[in-house]
């Protein structure tokens, strides 16, 4: 028989086994990865388990570990495209300031996220970079705080911070899109002021 | 131009949502948002797209991936492997 803590050990990291493969597809976007790629992370996190201190956070651990295993093994093999957006905290900080929408139209987009299904959500998170699904879907689906979500990505947390404004950003932007290609919003057209200038309202 | 009130509002905003501010700024913003209607319906679209990703993100693993991982540890670890 094997020890009590090693035994704990095991079934507490396989409680997490459903939302590590959640998250797995949201990395991979392929099911036969994803699968991979979990086994991978238990293979890895059972083989350095004394590295693990009991009373910490098992979960961010268990997501450090299959973000580590996915950026070595997977990330290469799907050639993504490198992001071109620039992520400045700058950036966000003045889009954010821009948008203070009519009522109207708030309200209008407020009653089409109503009417989107489940697979245009998924869509629309599925299409955005890398950094920024992850963020979100670290941050939306499993709840983790921006501290959390720092360790888990190796990243600071002002970066954190940036990704998810700005992948928000992308998010909305995409369920507009959908929403306006079924009707259920209008876009509004891009204004141009008094200079010719693009206005983003 | 919204008022500076506001700007801190929406800069402010996910932050909010995501329930990572000082308690005082908590409530400087909920105090914001019960008076500035424009804001409020900013917080509420944003709310509701991040109930929608947290409604539409969790899948569960296929069946016999639980018995391959268990597998995969047993065999690295001949001590448990025999149960």
């Amino acid at each position: 028989m094997t020890d009590t803590t090693d035994f704990d050990f095991e079934a507490e990291a396989l409680g997490y086994m459903d939302q590590l493969y959640a998250a797995a597809l949201r990395m991979t976007r392929n099911g036969a990865d994803a699968e991979d790629l979990v086994q991978e992370t238990f293979a890895k996190a059972f083989a350095g388990r004394d590295k693990f201190t009991p009373g910490t956070n098992l979960k961010a651990w268990l997501y450090r570990i299959q973000t580590n295993a996915f950026i070595n093994t997977y990330r290469k093999k799907q050639r993504e495209p490198k992001r071109s957006d620039a992520e400045t905290v700058e950036d966000w900080q003045l889009a954010a300031a821009a948008e203070h929408t009519s009522s109207g139209l708030a309200s209008a987009e407020d009653s089409a996220l109503d009417a989107l299904g489940d697979d245009e959500i998924r869509r629309a998170l599925s299409e955005l970079s890398e950094d920024f699904r992850m963020a979100v879907y670290l941050s939306d689906v499993e709840g983790f705080a921006y501290k959390e979500i720092a360790q888990i990505m190796d990243t600071p947390v002002g970066t954190v911070m940036s990704r998810l404004h700005r992948g928000r950003k992308l998010l909305r932007e995409k369920l507009r899109d959908y929403a306006a290609e079924r009707g259920l919003y209008e876009r509004t057209p891009v204004k141009k002021d008094e200079d010719g200038g693009v206005c983003r309202a | 131009m919204p008022k500076p009130e506001c700007e801190e509002a929406l800069d402010r905003l996910f932050e909010y949502i995501d329930h990572e501010l000082p308690e005082e700024e908590i409530h400087r913003i909920g105090e914001h948002l019960k008076e500035c209607p424009p804001c409020e319906a900013e917080h509420k679209i944003n709310e509701k797209i991040k109930r929608l990703v947290n409604r539409t993100g969790h899948d569960v693993a296929p069946e016999d991936l639980r018995d391959r991982i268990l597998m995969t540890i047993r065999a690295a670890r001949p001590d448990v492997g025999g149960n």
